[in-house]
């Protein structure tokens, strides 16, 4: 029978299913214009042009409710955005176009007044139109939404507009001009970086798909023209999967903020930007990046970062004007550095914390950041010199016991920020972690401990899908410092200690009794957490040993190889070592870890932080290693046995698709049978299928299934059976035609009896199953068309 | 015109019903016997026999003397009931077809003396050359099996198969069946001239002896009204019942005056009947389609709007169109 005619379907499916007398007529030929077949379902044009719709606002949506789960506020987001799909359903009659315009722009008036009533006085005293228009170009360059200190307020304030308009545009049929109000709110967040590619991709799939069903809705469609629709989303998840360039967020090669290939750990974070991704794997490079002399080593510290987002972390803030800054509140050292730059430019002022003064180097070059530290307007050439004074806290231990939780405002409205789908889970655990601890600093230390000992150190990561902070505390085995880092101020954060995430350099090879030399790869990521009464107390959750060893092999690599400012002439000759320490087996290893080998526990750490004479100015713990950490050669060997362990515990070689995989790879997969449809390929493989192998249901769906097969069979081989010919006739008819014998017809009896006279018995199944696998197998074999 | 029945058998109580095969046996005796006499008319031999165990009736449109009154005769005798023939003309009253009361002198009482009604197979012969009020006492009987003269309601015996013709070659003398009329006889038929061979087959028999002298019974009426609960017993599926409505619907979407919902009960009636015929418990489409063009062809028109084609043009192409599921 032809299919055309009588449903439009292609004919193998349409005589697999049972026949019914409702799919006969007329009904279901204009169904076909309006709407989509799928099966016994079918969905108007119009109404896959709204769902593409909502997938598309769903995107920008996304993107505002990731901010409110990092800010704050996505209860009142979700009932924002709900209130007014509902508003925009119930408006959507009734309103005309000219009106809703009004309403749009008053929304968004309303919100975005809403949001500068919240942001801090000073802001608006400051604030002027050009104030305004430079923001705005900033976003739209890049710069991430989330930079902005009231970035909750102004989600709160942008999504009603942004919901209303296309909502209310595709409800009235609008559907090009939905697709632009949802496009616009998309491609805001694309240039301002916060959708990632994913999301962007499925916005731009969502906004193809809804162009073209409305066309489809306004002019009628053949389930031809959607399968066209399937294939161009197919085509454009392909291409944005192979081709590098996806109109896309941080992780494009396009935009700011990530690179191609494994990127170093000083690319992540040390180029000094205001948003830090969290990326996988990296590499250290072990090139010089300058020379410190200095009367005590310390933590270089680059920059510091408040609001976390899951992915990484984010300064919010402008920087300043360069001043003299004030020393922390609490007993302090006072240290001098001299920094000569020997890259070939640096984007930051590595200086121990706090600097206070810049007293050699161009002072009109250097900013004040938000995170207090010193930062170059302009990139800092080789060569070029510095010198900074900071003072260090050094407080006692019994000060930092003694220290409380009377925050201050400023410290805790920025400094205790957690995204909130995770916070529950990483409270509870961190809970339990320092169940024990009764200060903030027990707290601080017995996470630090916890770290250390519960996780290995490896530059050898796949970076998680989701929460970095979570996924390494719960689920991750191995990590590096920013892994670590991240955990431990979520985990601060947590128990209501404010702390930040803080990126510099190791203080790197000691060549002489005051002469540093530091290379990418001494590059780090370590915990600030506020004291009151002391100020900012460094920590350093990362092993350093493993970190260590992992840095000096590549450094011996790097000499062997030959490579370039791998040394300065100080440092080929080899470490300095301190003539009044005694000091085994110094080697390669430099002083870092000989220093804190000796010092296994957290008591005397403290000690060591605060060790006068030529002690050094580095984080609580640095050194808690050795004792705890189960030893590890390199990085090298740790990520091979760490792998082999996966593949030994885990039976799975390959882990499991990550989210976005599953969801690209289904639309491909949809988008593939649509072009198999479209070429015929998929037709003749179900029906080859169709007509070999037969599910066994109930004997009179069985049976029914079996004459389809015959017929199946006979119209491969003659003709199909005419919409008006009776099976007796059909069967009578291919019988004089081939050499057709008694059990196609016994078959046709069976048939006309299960079918005509209601018999249905199992027997009766059994016997017209059995003849069709026959008939097929002796006609048609198992391959075969 | 021959004297009637006057003592109605009553049906109120539904007969047995034969075994399907015995009721196929009868109907295959019953087609047998009647072409002793009418040579060539195999199908619409077996088209009557159906419409009679479908309890219908039968409009034969033919020209004169192709022989209707032969047909109707034989079929009588073989199912050994009475056979009574009117011949519609001009004048013709109603009680001329039903009856009417006649005072007897001696007992001083109305008595009614049944017309030619009262038989087993009614010709009614060029039934459009009476006036319609004729027309419609013959069609209340038909209806209704029964007879009303001076308000007494008089049953009909049992079987009871109206054979109508209309002589269409003096259309002007005529008064042309209403639509509704038609509607209520069950199939139109035509027996339409010989082919030589038959024709000369014919003229060999009536050579000695008529035929139908010869013809003797092959059943009785009561076998023929137990045949007909077999046929009204067999089974129609969903799958036939919708058929026959989409035949219908075809019909209404594709002419001027499409198939009634009686046209469609009656296309069921002798689609089971015809199962019969092939002694089969259930209907198949085969049936169906059997039977469509004889049932549903004269209730159909179709003006120039709708293609103008005759109705058995218009039941082929529904054949053809209407899916069978």
């Amino acid at each position: 029978m032809s299919g055309d005619a009588s449903t439009g379907e292609p004919s193998a499916s349409e005589s697999a299913s049972p026949r019914s007398p409702a799919t006969a007529d007329s009904p279901i030929r204009e169904g076909l214009r309006d709407g989509l077949r799928i099966g016994d379902g079918a969905a108007s044009y119009h109404r896959l042009a709204v769902g593409s719709v909502a997938v598309l606002m769903a995107t920008s949506v996304s993107v505002l409710y990731h901010v409110t789960d990092i800010v704050g506020g996505t209860g009142t987001l979700t009932a924002l955005v709900a209130g007014t799909l509902v508003v925009g359903t119930l408006l959507a009659r009734r309103l005309s176009p000219r009106h809703a315009a009004l309403v749009a722009g008053g929304l968004l008036a309303v919100g975005l007044a809403g949001y500068y009533m919240s942001v801090p006085s000073a802001y608006l005293v400051a604030v002027s139109f050009g104030k305004v228009l430079a923001d705005n170009v900033a976003l739209l360059t890049g710069l991430s939404v989330l930079r902005m200190t009231e970035v909750g307020a102004w989600a709160l304030g942008v999504a009603p507009a942004l919901v209303f308009a296309p909502w209310y545009l595709v409800l009235r049929r609008r559907y090009a001009l939905a697709v632009a109000a949802g496009g616009a709110a998309l491609v805001f967040f694309v240039l301002s970086g916060d959708a990632g590619s994913f999301v962007t991709l499925v916005g731009t799939l969502a906004a193809t798909a809804a162009l073209g069903f409305g066309t489809l809705a306004r002019r009628g469609g053949t389930p031809e023209q959607v399968d066209a629709i399937a294939v161009v989303l197919v085509t454009m998840v392909v291409l944005s999967s192979t081709v590098s360039v996806v109109p896309g967020g941080a992780t494009s090669p396009i935009l700011p903020g990530g690179g191609s290939g494994t990127p170093t750990v000083e690319d992540a974070f040390v180029t000094n930007q205001d948003r830090l991704s969290v990326v996988g794997s990296i590499r250290l490079s072990p090139k010089v990046r300058f020379t410190v002399e200095a009367d005590q080593s310390a933590y270089w510290r680059v920059g510091a970062y408040d609001r976390y987002d899951g992915d990484g972390w984010i300064r919010t803030g402008d920087p300043r004007d360069y001043g003299v800054q004030q020393p922390p509140p609490g007993p302090s050292l006072e240290i001098e550095q001299t920094v000569s730059v020997e890259a070939e430019r640096m984007d930051a002022m590595p200086a121990a914390w706090r600097p206070l003064r810049l007293t050699d180097g161009d002072r009109d070059n250097v900013r004040v950041g938000a995170g207090g530290s010193f930062d170059p307007v302009g990139s800092l050439r080789e060569g070029e010199t510095y010198s900074v004074v900071s003072r260090a806290p050094a407080p006692e231990r019994r000060q930092l016991q003694t220290a409380g939780t009377d925050y201050p405002a400023r410290v805790e409205d920025r400094y205790l920020q957690l995204p909130g789908s995770s916070a529950d889970r990483i409270a509870d655990r961190t809970d339990e972690i320092t169940a024990d601890a009764s200060t903030p600093y027990e707290e601080a230390v017995a996470i630090e401990r916890w770290l250390e000992s519960n996780k290995r150190y490896s530059l050898d990561v796949d970076r998680p899908d989701g929460n970095i902070a979570e996924s390494f505390i719960f689920d991750m085995e191995q990590g590096y410092c920013t892994y670590y880092a991240t955990s431990m101020v979520t985990m601060l954060r947590s128990q209501g200690v404010p702390a930040r995430f803080v990126v510099g350099y190791t203080p790197g090879q000691q060549v002489a009794e005051d002469e540093w030399v530091v290379r990418g790869l001494d590059s780090h990521a370590w915990v600030e957490a506020y004291f009151p009464g002391v100020g900012w107390v460094q920590f350093d959750p990362t092993p350093g040993g493993p970190r260590e060893s992992a840095e000096n092999e590549q450094v011996e690599q790097a000499r062997e190889g030959n490579v370039s400012n791998v040394d300065t002439d100080e440092s080929e000759d080899g470490t300095w070592t301190p003539s009044t320490t005694e000091m085994p087996d110094i080697g390669e290893a430099n002083d870092l870890t000989t220093q804190s080998g000796e010092n296994g526990t957290t008591d005397s750490s403290v000690n060591a932080t605060l060790a006068g004479g030529r002690g050094q100015l580095e984080p609580v713990g640095a050194g808690l290693d050795d004792g705890n950490v189960e030893p590890v050669t390199s990085a090298r060997t740790d990520a091979t046995t760490a792998s082999k362990a996966d593949s030994d515990d885990g039976g799975l070689p390959l882990g499991l698709p990550s989210r976005e995989q599953t969801v690209l790879g289904a639309i491909a997969l949809v988008g593939l049978l649509a072009a198999a449809r479209r070429t015929g390929a998929l037709g003749r493989a179900q029906r080859a299928v169709w007509l070999r192998w037969q599910p066994r249901r109930d004997p009179e769906a069985d049976v029914e299934r079996a004459f389809a097969r015959l017929e199946g069979l006979l119209a491969d081989e003659h003709r199909e059976r005419d919409p008006g010919e009776t099976p007796r006739q059909y069967l009578s008819a291919m019988a004089i035609r081939g050499d057709l014998d008694d059990r196609a017809e016994r078959v046709g009896r069976i048939y006309e009896r299960v079918r005509y006279a209601g018999e249905v018995e199992d027997e009766l199944a059994e016997e017209a199953v059995s003849l069709v696998d026959e008939l097929v197998a002796e006609r048609r074999g198992l391959g075969g068309r | 015109m021959t004297e009637a029945n006057s003592t109605p058998r009553r049906t109120d109580a539904s007969p047995d019903p034969l075994p399907v095969e015995e009721a196929a046996n009868v109907a295959e005796r019953i087609v047998e016997n009647v072409e002793e006499v009418i040579v060539g008319h195999h199908d619409v031999t077996e088209q009557i026999v159906t419409a009679i165990l479908a309890r219908g009736h039968l409009l034969l449109d033919d020209v004169p003397g192709v022989g209707k009154t032969m047909l109707a005769r034989s079929l009588a005798r073989s199912i050994d009931c009475e056979f009574t023939r009117v011949q519609f003309t001009p004048d013709l009253l109603p009680t001329d077809v039903t009856g009417v009361n006649v005072f007897d002198e001696k007992s001083r009482e109305f008595e009614f003396r049944p017309g030619p009604v009262f038989g087993n197979v009614v010709l009614a012969d060029e039934i459009n050359r009476a006036p319609p009020k004729t027309q419609s006492a013959l069609l209340e009987a038909m209806e209704e099996t029964q007879v009303t003269v001076d308000g007494e309601t008089y049953e009909l015996d049992q079987p009871f198969t109206v054979i109508a013709t209309q002589n269409d070659v003096e259309a002007d003398r005529t008064f042309e069946l209403p639509v509704a009329e038609v509607d209520r006889f069950t199939k139109r038929l035509a027996l339409g001239y010989p082919s030589p061979e038959d024709e000369a087959e014919v003229l060999r028999r009536m050579s000695g002896r008529h035929p139908i002298e010869e013809l003797e019974p092959v059943t009785t009426g009561d076998e023929v009204v137990r045949a007909r609960e077999t046929a009204a017993r067999v089974t129609a599926e969903e799958p036939i019942r919708a058929y026959v409505t989409r035949l219908a619907n075809y019909t209404r979407d594709h002419a001027d005056l499409g198939v009634s919902p009686r046209g469609s009960i009656a296309l069921l009636r002798t689609a089971q009947a015809r199962a019969v015929l092939d002694a089969r418990e259930y209907v198949v489409p085969d049936d169906v389609q059997a039977e469509a063009e004889s049932v549903l062809a004269h209730r159909v028109r179709s003006g120039t709007e709708t293609g103008g084609r005759s109705g058995e043009a218009l039941i082929a192409e529904a054949l053809d169109a209407v899916p069978v599921e």
